[in-house]
């Protein structure tokens, strides 16, 4: 069976000099997927786009492109193309000789060329300014000229190392649609960079969190959002992000590091808690407690915490409150104006809370759903 | 405080002193050549004069003709541009570029060996020249002057190279060029500026340059520099002739660097925006 299109990093290892930029990478990329690599800056997502691409040899493991074993080949073999962050079009080129250029390369005939250069041009509007050169365009104009020169080879891969970030706000999220669709309808497979998650969530099928030079966790972009496997990622995905405090899970129940109303029972704490926790005592942990601020209500009778600062932001407001030594964000659509230092109740939905071990970071395997709210008095 | 005016006073004055400085000697030339020999010794100096082509006719044509020295510079000043442009263009590439064992230990040699001084070089040269039968000809004064054209070119073409932004030759790997056509049709054109600037050093370098070739060379194969100097004798020196000669070499050289003078800013600035094409 051919697999045109597919990726797969078997054990790869990238060091520059002691800086290990890539630890130990495995990755499956489907054919036709819209793959975004995301992470922190410095985090190997580049590099490891740049492994793919063969512009940085490796030091371990394999590069596998379709069937074909490229983890030796140059570049130009790799039947792929690359949308680079600054463009890099040729300057001295016009928009029609840098878009045929890739074409030139391989000896096409110039008939064709002519009218691959066209197509691929109306495809990315750009049919009308053929004959400028880039330092004639716009930024966002520019990144079309490498969209351009990208599919008019047509590739089975497309790999883009933060295509948008050059543009302003604007156009980036008209350029995101834009670059989607011409996704779909080229049934290629991308590969895509970056670091703002909101690109990732609205474009990718999959993604990869990188942290520190190895993917922490692979998965749909809502599923990574809805049940994270490493408090990183937690802390990572999510506007605002997911509020992280200490806690203790005791044979009564989740303890939660300034929630004074009470433990919040977690019916199968018993096989969790009998983990390797850092607290002595048998059936006792300690927990790293994560809870989106969207599933943190204010109101009603629950535990007590006062208004931090309010922040109101037109069709909602995220809520500072400090609760405890901790200050926690809560996401409310009520956008009424509060008063710092206001008393306020917050109620948890149990369902919502994630558990990691706070030393390795990992989570904690309790099904969400069953752990109950007992301790929120009311 | 100095004011305003008070600057442009002294910037001025700057201006007209190095000026001077700069251009006494090339008009006090100019002026000489253009002298009978009578005039040229007169005491004190005559500011008004008659003047006469008499010396540049004999430079250019009479018994004592500097025009086939004229070619023998330009042949040997050509060709060692041509070459050491070519040979540094690919050598500066790599330094730039690539990672490679021993690079910095190159790059000092070569440039230890333009640091050399030339005149303890001159006799090994020479003896080696006169073993393999290369004083006096085109290929001898050529490659001795390579020895010192090409490091220099190196040197000088390596930052533009460097200011180069690393992905627009990634764009050319990727876009299935190569390394050698990446460079030929995505880099080169790019850096054209500082091959020119660079081709121009090295041609008025070795268009100047006397001290090899006055031990090298023979009565066939003769720079315009060597040329000249045998107007100065034992006896006398033939001030007329050998100034207008000076005029004449002078020429290619002003020439040239007035043609080249917009492509020499540009060269000169082309570093410092880094790629300013795009924003």
């Amino acid at each position: 069976m051919t697999r045109r299109g597919s990726i797969s990093l078997v054990g790869i290892k990238k060091t520059y000099g002691r800086f290990t930029a890539i630890r130990d990478l495995h990755l499956d990329i489907e054919p036709g997927e819209f793959f975004a690599f995301v992470g922190p800056s410095g985090s190997g997502k580049t590099t490891s786009l740049r492994v793919i691409a063969g512009l940085e040899p490796v030091d371990a493991g394999r590069v596998l492109i379709g069937d074909a074993d490229v983890t030796a080949a140059p570049p130009g073999d790799r039947d792929i193309a690359m949308v680079f962050q600054n463009y890099a079009l040729y300057p001295h080129m016009t928009v029609a000789q840098n878009i045929a250029f890739p074409l030139r390369m391989v000896k096409t005939p110039a008939e064709e060329i002519a009218a691959r250069v066209r197509q691929a041009a109306e495809r990315v509007q750009m049919g009308h300014l053929l004959d400028r050169r880039p330092g004639q365009l716009s930024g966002g104009q520019q990144q079309r000229v490498a969209l351009a020169r990208a599919i008019v080879r047509e590739p089975t891969v497309f790999l883009l190392d933060e295509p948008l970030s050059n543009l302003d706000a604007q156009l980036r999220l008209d350029t995101r649609v834009a670059l989607k669709k011409l996704q779909l309808d080229l049934g290629v497979t991308a590969v895509y960079v970056t670091h703002d998650q909101e690109e990732a969530f609205t474009l990718a099928d999959r993604m990869a969190i990188f942290m520190n030079g190895e993917v922490v966790q692979v998965g749909a972009p809502q599923e990574l959002f809805e049940r994270p496997d490493d408090v990183r990622v937690a802390a990572f995905l999510g506007r605002p992000p997911m509020n992280l405090v200490p806690g203790r899970l005791d044979p009564d129940g989740l303890h939660i590091d300034g929630w004074d109303a009470g433990p919040l029972a977690v019916p199968d704490a018993g096989p969790l808690a009998a983990g390797t926790g850092s607290s002595a005592a048998a059936g006792s942990r300690e927990v790293t407690v994560g809870f989106r601020p969207r599933d943190l209500k204010l109101g009603g009778t629950g535990a007590r915490a006062e208004v931090y600062l309010a922040e109101v932001m037109g069709e909602h407001s995220i809520v500072n409150v400090q609760c405890g030594s901790h200050v926690l964000k809560a996401l409310t659509a009520d956008t009424s104006p509060r008063r710092v230092g206001a008393e306020v109740r917050l109620h948890l939905d149990p369902a919502a809370i994630h558990l990691f071990d706070p030393e390795t970071g990992r989570r904690l395997d309790a099904p969400a759903a069953s752990i109950e709210a007992v301790g929120v008095s009311s | 405080m100095i004011g305003r005016t008070g600057r442009l006073v002294a910037a001025g004055v700057a201006i007209v002193v190095v000026f001077l400085t700069w251009a006494f000697p090339v008009l006090w030339t100019a002026v000489t050549s253009l002298k009978f020999a009578k005039d040229i010794f007169a005491y004190p100096p005559k500011l008004f004069f008659e003047p006469t082509g008499l010396n540049y006719d004999g430079v250019l044509g009479g018994r004592q003709t500097l025009v086939n020295d004229l070619v023998s510079s330009t042949v040997i000043s050509l060709g060692a541009t041509v070459l050491s442009v070519a040979a540094a263009i690919p050598m500066a590439y790599v330094f730039a570029r690539c990672h490679l064992r021993f690079k910095n230990a190159l790059a000092l040699y070569t440039l230890f060996t333009y640091m050399i001084p030339r005149i303890g070089l001159v006799i090994p040269f020479f003896v080696v020249f006169r073993k393999l039968g290369l004083t006096g000809t085109y290929s001898g004064l050529t490659l001795v002057y390579l020895s010192f054209s090409l490091p220099f070119a190196v040197w000088l073409l390596v930052p533009y190279f460097e200011d180069l932004p690393r992905e627009m030759e990634e764009a050319g790997l990727l876009d299935r060029a190569g390394r050698w056509r990446t460079l030929w049709y995505v880099i080169l054109p790019q850096v054209r500026g500082g091959i020119a600037i660079t081709a121009i050093f090295v041609f008025i370098t070795a268009w100047n340059e006397f001290l090899f070739g006055v031990v090298l060379s023979g009565s066939e194969v003769r720079p315009i520099t060597v040329a000249m100097y045998n107007f100065i004798g034992v006896e006398q020196t033939l001030w007329g002739p050998l100034t207008a000669g000076a005029i004449v070499a002078m020429i290619p050289v002003i020439v040239l660097g007035l043609g080249a003078q917009r492509g020499i800013v540009r060269g000169l600035t082309a570093g410092s925006i880094k790629g300013g094409s795009r924003t």
